[in-house]
């Protein structure tokens, strides 16, 4: 058997495999991924979902949300947090520590934000998918997280 | 030396395969989350990363079964080398562009790029071309070797 056809051989098996196993999953994913709904106004925010979501929130909106109180949540490493944090975000590394640190102060249902150091840190939305898959429902993800906040000059809070 | 290598070589396979194997892992069970470190890298168009979380853990599974066991190693082997020179580059340009990314690479939970994954990744390269040019083949299944017939 040639090298060409052992190749061949591991990638068209890899692809049967993979699909078909993704087909009969209970949690298969889509073959394309599709892009995070963004949301551009408070009342949509605040409004009761029918079902969980995972939403996108630009800066405007972050500022917004933090002005009506909402619950911001830092997903970045805690020595990250040394530098400075949005006032009021709540950290933990410990997932299940977090979840009931939400959980005490807003219930599963309200919103909250979660955001990290920048637009392609990506544990912001590694973080959303882990809390949603605790039970909350309703999650906002801060895409520009603490560049943006910060460089924007707003209020910050440091741990002196 | 001579007869000690292609035990060596033996060795390396089922390491390499073992390594494979472990990393494939978490992958298959949660393919959204893979999607989703792959998308941290910014470099995938379309959302075509999905398709890759689906079908590349099973590449890596079946590769690694092929070099434990002794199955077309020439061809995981090849396929081997190709993918860690692409996850070679796929970190490096992360680092490169500043991304401060979790590796999503399956072996250590919370593990971030940075050079040490790319040293990591060019021991296994090198592991991969020894036994891609490897002089006698020992203990292998198919296409068979003389020493496993």
């Amino acid at each position: 058997m040639s090298k060409k056809s052992q190749f061949l051989a591991f990638i068209i098996s890899s692809i049967l495999i993979g699909v078909l196993y993704n087909t009969f999953r209970d949690d298969g994913i889509t073959l394309i991924a599709q892009p995070i709904e963004t949301i551009t106004s408070v009342d949509e925010a605040i409004s009761i979902l029918t079902e969980p979501k995972i939403r996108e929130i630009n800066l405007k909106m972050a500022i917004q949300l933090f002005e009506s109180g909402v619950l911001f949540v830092d997903a970045r490493a805690e020595e990250y947090l040394n530098n400075g944090f949005i006032p009021g975000a709540i950290a933990n590394d410990n997932i299940d520590l977090l979840t009931e640190l939400i959980d005490t102060r807003i219930g599963y249902e309200t919103g909250f934000v979660i955001y990290c150091s920048d637009d392609d840190c990506g544990s912001s939305e590694e973080l959303a998918y882990d809390l949603q898959y605790s039970g909350f429902s309703n999650i906002f993800v801060f895409k520009g997280g603490w560049k943006s906040w910060s460089e924007a000059g707003l209020e910050i809070q440091t741990n002196e | 030396m001579n007869k000690i290598y292609p035990w060596l070589i033996l060795v390396i396979r089922i390491i390499l395969g073992a390594i494979f194997l472990i990393a494939s892992y978490d992958k298959i069970l949660d393919p959204g989350q893979f999607a989703r470190s792959i998308d941290n890298y910014h470099i995938i168009p379309f959302g075509l990363e999905n398709s890759i979380a689906i079908i590349l853990p099973w590449l890596e599974l079946l590769i690694g079964l092929g070099l434990i066991i002794g199955v077309m190693v020439d061809g995981a082997s090849g396929i081997t080398g190709s993918l860690l020179i692409l996850f070679i580059v796929l970190i490096l340009q992360a680092i490169l562009r500043g991304f401060n990314i979790e590796c999503g690479c399956g072996l250590k939970e919370g593990e971030m790029v940075g050079w040490s994954k790319i040293l990591e990744n060019f021991v296994f390269l090198l592991a991969t071309w020894m036994i891609y040019n490897r002089p006698i083949k020992l203990f292998e299944l198919f296409p068979k070797s003389p020493l496993s017939e």
